[in-house]
């Protein structure tokens, strides 16, 4: 079982600062990574970055972001993106990052995004070189993002995109902005891929909950839609725990595990289940002392519970 | 009141563009001879700024600033994706 939290459009300034904290400060009783869909800052300096990095930062669990349009204002995202980066916090842009969580593989894409409109009212790549340029930003931007989905190998994938990937969350805004709201290519590339769930934000009178055509969840966490600090998902829990315990035993020995780390955790169970049986056979030859040490040493050396290796 | 067509527009530039506004959340609907502005901000300080740089900008217009301020307690309930 994975917990996300996740929040767009927070659009921090001086006058935030403080506004989240006491929610944040709860945050890893509740999750195990915040996810940020964007607008971080009002204008995209790097002044605003680092309100951002001390009201979100520090937090003890990971914090991945993507930028939104509201960070590339003063066309500083550079500038911004190395602040949070100093600051300990993941900055996506057509790249992936994966989390182990529980020993779980959390794999993050994510890119900003841009609009374009979506099936039956969408621009299209011809014309003008200003139009040509619109929709080959978004078009770019789709393929980065499938390409990042595509780069990594995880249990659960999550795509992050400040632009939405599909209408349905967008349901509450004038339909005449919906072009400059999200694009269908976003939703292409999130479903060219075994996503999860896509996160994004930036439309702040729409809705919550939609999918993509390929059946993927999609949640617009912008703060004025969420109305909170921010919203809890929580993956790998039905179909992933009946996996987990079904392979549990795979997993206790090792045998899911790749490369060395799985021959060492096969030798380390060997071994402790040598030194437990010695010792309990010891126990009944009396040698009351002898056994309690091999017993001990066994459980401290066998991973998992007390292990002196997990 | 003014009778200028394009008000509406104006205003949503000006919330946008000025540079102590840049919001791009709010909503303005014209409601006989008011403007009325929604939608939500984060902080008390950027409603009033709005609704001081709307009288500043548009003198003659009435206007009714109801924008909030989104509210960021944590969450209660966990949403199981499936």
């Amino acid at each position: 079982m994975i917990r996300i939290a996740a929040v767009g459009d927070v659009h921090v300034d001086k006058d935030v600062l403080g506004r989240y904290r006491p929610a944040l400060e709860e945050l890893p009783d509740r999750a195990d990574a915040l996810l940020v869909a964007g607008d971080l800052t009002r204008h995209g300096t790097a002044e605003e970055a680092r309100c951002f990095a001390t009201e979100f930062g520090g937090l003890g669990v990971p914090v991945v972001v993507v930028l939104g349009n509201h960070d590339h204002q003063s066309d500083r995202q550079g500038e911004v993106a190395a602040v949070l980066t100093g600051a300990g916090i993941t900055v996506l842009e057509g790249a992936a990052t994966v989390l182990e969580l529980h020993g779980h593989r959390l794999g993050i894409a994510g890119v900003k995004g841009f609009g374009g409109g979506f099936a039956g009212a969408c621009a299209s790549n011809f014309g003008e070189r200003e139009m040509k340029d619109f929709v080959g930003t978004t078009e770019a931007a789709a393929a980065s993002l499938a390409a990042a989905l595509r780069s990594v190998e995880c249990d659960a994938l999550v795509a992050l995109t400040h632009y939405s990937p599909v209408p349905e969350t967008l349901v509450g805004e004038p339909l005449e902005i919906y072009a400059f709201l999200g694009s269908y290519q976003l939703g292409q590339a999130i479903d060219s891929a075994p996503a999860a769930l896509a996160l994004h934000g930036h439309a702040h009178h729409g809705s919550e909950r939609g999918r993509t055509p390929g059946g993927v969840p999609v949640r617009n966490v912008a703060h004025p839609v969420i109305k909170q600090g921010y919203n809890v998902y929580q993956l790998l829990s039905g179909g992933g725990d009946a996996q987990l315990a079904g392979a549990a035993w795979i997993e206790v020995f090792g045998f899911g595990r790749s490369g060395t780390r799985g021959v060492m955790y096969t030798l380390l169970w060997i071994l402790a289940v040598i030194l437990v049986v010695s010792g309990i056979v010891a126990l009944f030859r009396r040698q009351l002392l002898w056994g309690i040490v091999l017993i001990i040493v066994g459980l401290l050396v066998g991973p998992g519970g007390v292990s002196l290796f997990t | 009141m003014t009778n200028r067509l394009d008000l509406e527009a104006e205003i949503q530039r000006l919330l946008t563009e000025h540079d102590r506004i840049s919001e791009l959340g709010i909503t303005v609907h014209r409601r006989d001879d008011l403007v009325m502005l929604g939608g939500e901000v984060e902080s008390a300080q950027r409603r009033d700024e709005i609704c001081r740089q709307i009288a500043v900008h548009f003198p003659d217009v009435e206007i009714i600033c109801d924008i909030g301020v989104t509210r960021a307690q944590a969450p209660s309930e966990v949403e199981e994706i499936s």
